[in-house]
């Protein structure tokens, strides 16, 4: 009995090496998520996680990649905090991740680009648009564009709208507010804009401006650039402006988007407010539509912002860079996705020798509360 | 506009912030002057009063009722967690260890109502349907008037409540000596009790009118608005009931004429971001130059 048993043992084991390269073939890829699902930034992570959630499952549906191998992709926490995101991002390189999305934020992402870079790991952040995230890193791309550019923009839409004196609004203490309003700066000297009053704030957090705008409008500005999140240009700056008696123009940038379920009641204190986006809701192209109504069907309107986008397309480009590349070897796979072109919901682009999208920013305009697609600049 | 009116504007607006802050430190120094703890966790139960205030104030509106009534509901909620928050976490702590340790179980609390409420309601602000919105009187705001108003109200009737009832009595004894008190036949437990709804209570008020100003909710609005009143508490004398009323206006103008003149004053070396480090910059000079505050009385034990 005892001899039978160990042919047995024998016959099994031989059978199992035999299959396993067969077995290696249907075997999902493996792929880490690193994004703040829980902290103060949490809304951001839910929104990209969902948005790559979506796009895997779409995927994987359709037969996932490499002739039928499904994506399986694993999502960490990093409270929006550089030692948490590290410790994820190792983790997640450890347990044999093929590629990593992530992070979120512009501080925390630049700490993994740097990470990456020196494992040879592939990082592709959805969202991350301080200006030298991927500068100077082989492994390290992005799905969005960069905050210069972004400043850019808001002096051309402060161009477009035909005025003349502008004053900026700025978090000093916070490295996207101060980057945007450096870039801001610099290209409305060269538009022929006059800045007549610039005011800070110490963080992005603060409750009270009416101080900052009662200036502003003293300054005689005709438009104010503010670069700030959704959670206090909604409730705060704006109606406090409108308050304080301004009545003119409002800019603002990505960190905008969401405004719409932070206004006060009287949603007219909005019009005349523009911001540059990575997508507009309201594009009529069908694979907008198509991201809209699935995203709304499966997780609700309220977390549908551009961040959850920029996480659906950075999926998809990762799959991308996986077909082209034919394997999933994570140098083939950067290999792939260095200068690749695609086209998603924010835009068609190719990634430039940085790695970061070339691409058109969609400004949205507030009519009563609602956004609205303005122009493509 | 010209450099007067600009300066009135400023002023307005300082008391605007300030009237938010005054009602939020009256709450701080009435638990202070009462158990000598600084319960850092108030900021907190302002926090807890605005989510009340945003479930309670679409079901008023419903019913036909005054939105404003919803400050009852957010009154009890927040005087509940008050007690609660006292007999679980402070009172044990109390009787084992001394007046520090007392002082960490405020700041653990502090972060485990801000934790808790970003699991019960997620981290995403709320917005609070509009309360109510009162024109403006002669050129000033008429909520900020509404919300001095019902400061100083309190201030009166806190001062009135402690001087002349029995059981304001029986608070000023408990907070003179603790063991004399308990021989002289005063329950102090239950004192604390009172004193930990009451004050509560004011931050359920205080939360009516910050979300009349600001109308919005997050789990962590509670931290610095709950700091900015500790300072003006501490500036107004800390257990002093006029002090706070005084250092939260003060407080309030500081940041408004500093966020307003520094950039100009300084030639752009100091700019309005600073403000805040100057409003805690007040805080270390009052207690290296007058650790009393303003109108603070002499008390022997100092935390």
């Amino acid at each position: 009995m005892k001899r039978y048993l160990s042919i047995l043992t024998a016959v099994v084991l031989v059978l199992t090496t035999l299959l396993v390269p067969a077995m290696a073939e249907t075997e999902p890829v493996k792929i880490g998520a690193i994004a703040p699902l829980t902290g103060s930034l949490a809304t951001y992570g839910e929104s990209v996680t969902n948005g790559i959630k979506l796009a895997i499952q779409e995927i994987n549906d359709a037969g996932g990649v490499l002739g039928g191998r499904q994506l399986d992709v694993t999502y960490m926490d990093d409270k929006a905090d550089a030692t948490e995101s590290a410790n994820a991002f190792n983790k997640l390189v450890s347990d044999g991740n093929k590629a990593i999305i992530g992070s979120v934020t512009s501080g925390v992402t630049a700490g993994l680009a740097a990470l990456a870079n020196d494992q040879g790991m592939l990082l592709l952040t959805p969202t991350a648009t301080a200006d030298t995230i991927t500068d100077g890193y082989t492994s390290v791309f992005r799905a969005c564009f960069r905050d210069s550019f972004q400043g850019e923009v808001g002096a051309k839409v402060a161009v477009k709208l035909g005025v003349k004196k502008v004053a900026i609004l700025y978090a000093s203490g916070d490295t996207y507010s101060s980057g945007l309003y450096e870039a801001f700066k610099t290209a409305a000297a060269t538009q022929g804009l006059e800045i007549v009053d610039v005011e800070s704030s110490s963080t992005t957090s603060d409750t009270d401006y009416t101080t900052q705008l009662t200036n502003i409008v003293a300054s005689g500005a005709e438009l104010i650039f503010a670069p700030y999140y959704y959670d206090s240009i909604g409730p705060y700056i704006v109606p406090q402006a409108r308050a304080a008696g301004f009545t003119g123009y409002f800019v603002g940038a990505d960190g905008w988007d969401g405004t719409q379920n932070t206004m006060v009641a009287d949603k007219s204190l909005y019009n005349k407010c523009f911001y540059t986006n990575h997508y507009a809701p309201d594009d009529p192209s069908p694979i907008v539509q198509n991201f809209v109504k699935k995203y709304t069907d499966t997780y609700g309107a309220a977390s549908l912002t551009a961040l959850a986008a920029l996480a659906y397309d950075a999926a998809y480009m990762l799959k991308d860079a996986i077909e082209t590349a034919g394997t999933d070897d994570t140098a083939a796979i950067i290999k792939a996705m260095t200068g690749m072109s695609f086209s998603g919901v924010t835009g068609t682009f190719t990634l430039d020798a940085s790695g970061t999208p070339e691409k058109a920013a969609p400004v949205i305009e507030y009519v009563d509360g609602v956004a609205k697609f303005y122009a493509s600049i | 506009m010209d450099g007067l009116t600009l300066f009135i504007q400023q002023v307005f607006n300082g008391l605007r912030v300030g009237s938010v802050y005054a009602l939020i430190a009256l709450g701080y120094t009435m638990v202070y002057g009462i158990i000598r703890l600084i319960n850092f966790a108030h900021g907190d139960f302002i926090m807890v009063g605005a989510y009340t205030l945003f479930f309670t104030v679409p079901l008023m509106i419903s019913h036909g009722m005054p939105a404003w009534l919803s400050v009852f509901a957010a009154i009890a909620v927040c005087a509940t967690t008050g007690v609660l928050v006292e007999k679980l976490a402070y009172k044990p702590v109390r009787k084992r260890g001394n007046n520090m340790s007392a002082l960490i179980t405020a700041i653990a609390m502090s972060l485990f109502l801000e934790n808790m409420a970003q699991t019960l309601f997620g981290a995403n602000p709320k917005q609070v349907i509009t309360i109510f919105n009162l024109p403006n009187l002669l050129g000033f705001n008429g909520n900020t008037l509404v919300t001095i108003l019902i400061g100083v109200s309190i201030m009166v009737g806190l001062t009135l409540f402690v001087k002349h009832t029995k059981t304001g009595q029986a608070m000023r004894a408990v907070s003179e000596d603790k063991k004399a008190s308990l021989l002289m036949g005063i329950n102090v437990n239950r004192t604390i009790t009172i004193t930990f709804a009451i004050g509560s209570g004011l931050a359920a008020i205080a939360s009516l009118m910050y979300i009349v100003q600001y109308n919005q909710v997050t789990n962590l609005m509670g931290y610095m608005l709950g700091l900015k009143a500790f300072v003006a508490a501490v500036l107004g004398g800390i257990g002093s009931i006029p002090g706070a009323m005084l250092g939260g206006l003060l407080i309030g103008l500081v940041e408004s004429l500093s966020k307003a003149y520094s950039s100009t004053l300084t030639g752009g070396i100091i700019t309005s971001a600073f403000s805040d480090a100057i409003v805690f910059g007040i805080l270390i000079i009052v207690l290296l130059v007058k650790p009393t505050g303003l109108i603070g009385e002499k008390t022997g034990e100092k935390v």
